[in-house]
């Protein structure tokens, strides 16, 4: 199952693995936007030359950066050929029944899958670059106009902090818990749905009394400690953004804005 | 019931944000993932035990951590999901809150059948008037929302209470109905 974990940090010294987190979050999220506003072939070609040349300077294995893509090749094969198999258009190259295949259709295929294919090595790029709590205190420091409102943004980010830190954790108990259980006879993997139904109940209860507890040692710990959260919390003095967050903020702003008023 | 600290309570939804990204985890290495519908049973936990707020935040995050790790869901699937699963938690926990029968199997079920729902419903209306409008119907949502998602209800529905109920047992949360000085709880 750990085999699995995609998204995990790898360290590295590259310039997307010194690059300010929140710059990094931000640039992602205005890249998305970027990657959902292109429209035309000369946008994608510049879309994809952008991303490609981050992808470039994260110094990261292709096979790695690329990943949940290829792990997910026969869901975008689904996804591509119902658009050219059922998308509808008033000029088909050929049509039986519900069935209309167009070059239209081929297109709208196309484009999807383009889309969601950039999207995940931006997302791969992003985790596989950036340490979790360095993304957790970046996405608490964007959070942190919330506070108006009302919003515990240093409760949300601590949460979030401790989930990301009990992840790796929870995988290996699961994983044990699951072997443990096998070996007990269970059947997970073979069966009809209600046998492998019926083999959950010792799969999950032990999985969540063991969260739970370790949970709970953990808040004993902190109350020990004497944490009482909210605005009794303190933290480092944060860093301002440095220079080079900003100029690869400005890029990612430069690449939206062109695709809205030029393609 | 007796009250948790706002620590623990914090802890604790972290834990189940942890378990929406192990669970599912766990269920797709022996290909039950998406039958079984393992990351709602978290955000149900976590609404009825730690409270609504916890709950909305174990409905947002549970699936969008999972996402940004691990793909699944895929981002397009992602807002209605943290719709339907936002839903799960706010309205388990209110539900919790208010519904007080003095029995706990009873307020356990009066909560989850509700919140499941309400998640559905409002995940539908989500998809058929901001996510998809103008291309998702009713035979779309009672496909994908009943017919499709029954095996992953009735496990919610089998083993929730029952989870609840373990947690009390173990000391790992307040029981809801402490014994009275006789020594009778209703179940």
């Amino acid at each position: 199952m750990n085999s699995q974990l995609t998204g995990q940090y790898i360290p590295g010294t590259s310039i997307m693995h010194r690059m300010d987190a929140r710059a990094k979050f931000s640039g992602f999220l205005l890249l998305i936007a970027a990657v959902i506003l292109t429209g035309t072939i000369k946008g994608y070609l510049l879309t994809i030359s952008f991303i490609l040349i981050i992808a470039a300077l994260s110094k990261l294995p292709p096979e790695i950066a690329t990943g949940s893509v290829r792990r997910m090749l026969p869901f975008f094969f689904v996804v591509f050929l119902l658009n050219v198999l059922f998308f509808e258009s008033e000029t088909p190259l050929w049509q039986w029944g519900i069935v209309t295949i167009s070059i239209d259709g081929i297109a709208q295929g196309a484009n999807i899958l383009l889309r969601i294919v950039l999207i995940l090595i931006l997302s791969n790029v992003l985790t596989l670059t950036t340490p979790p709590m360095a993304l957790m205190a970046a996405i608490e420091s964007l959070m942190s106009p919330l506070r108006f409102i009302g919003v515990p943004v240093g409760d949300v980010s601590m949460i979030l902090s401790v989930a990301v830190q009990f992840i790796p954790t929870l995988l290996r108990e699961t994983d044990d818990i699951r072997t443990a259980q096998t070996a007990r006879g269970a059947q997970f993997e073979s069966g009809k749905l209600l046998d492998r139904a019926k083999a959950l109940p010792p799969l999950l209860t032990p999985i969540f009394l063991s969260a739970f507890k370790r949970a709970d040692e953990l808040a004993v710990a902190m109350e020990a400690r004497g944490y009482r959260g909210g605005k009794h919390r303190t933290k480092k003095a944060s860093q301002p953004m440095p220079v080079s967050g900003w100029l690869a903020l400005l890029l990612c702003a430069a690449l939206c804005a062109l695709q809205i008023f030029l393609f | 019931m007796e009250k948790m600290s706002a620590v623990k309570r914090a802890i604790l939804c972290a834990a189940c944000i942890a378990l929406c990204y192990a669970l599912p985890m766990a269920f797709h290495a022996f290909g039950a993932g998406s039958v079984f519908l393992p990351m709602h049973i978290p955000v149900f936990i976590c609404g009825l035990t730690c409270g609504w707020p916890y709950g909305l935040l174990c409905g947002i995050a549970g699936p969008a951590i999972s996402s940004a790790l691990t793909n699944m869901p895929p981002v397009a699937m992602l807002p209605t999901m943290v719709v339907e699963l936002a839903v799960y938690g706010v309205v388990s926990g209110i539900l919790m809150q208010i519904v007080r029968t003095k029995r706990l199997y009873v307020d356990l079920y009066i909560s989850l059948v509700v919140a499941i729902l309400a998640g559905r419903v409002l995940a539908g209306m989500a998809r058929a008037l901001i996510f998809a409008a103008g291309s998702y119907s009713m035979a779309a949502w009672v496909s994908g929302y009943l017919v499709t998602s029954w095996p992953g209800t009735l496990i919610q529905l089998l083993f929730i209470p029952s989870l609840v109920y373990a947690l009390m047992q173990a000391r790992l949360i307040p029981q809801r109905y402490p014994k009275t000085k006789t020594g009778d709880r209703k179940v």
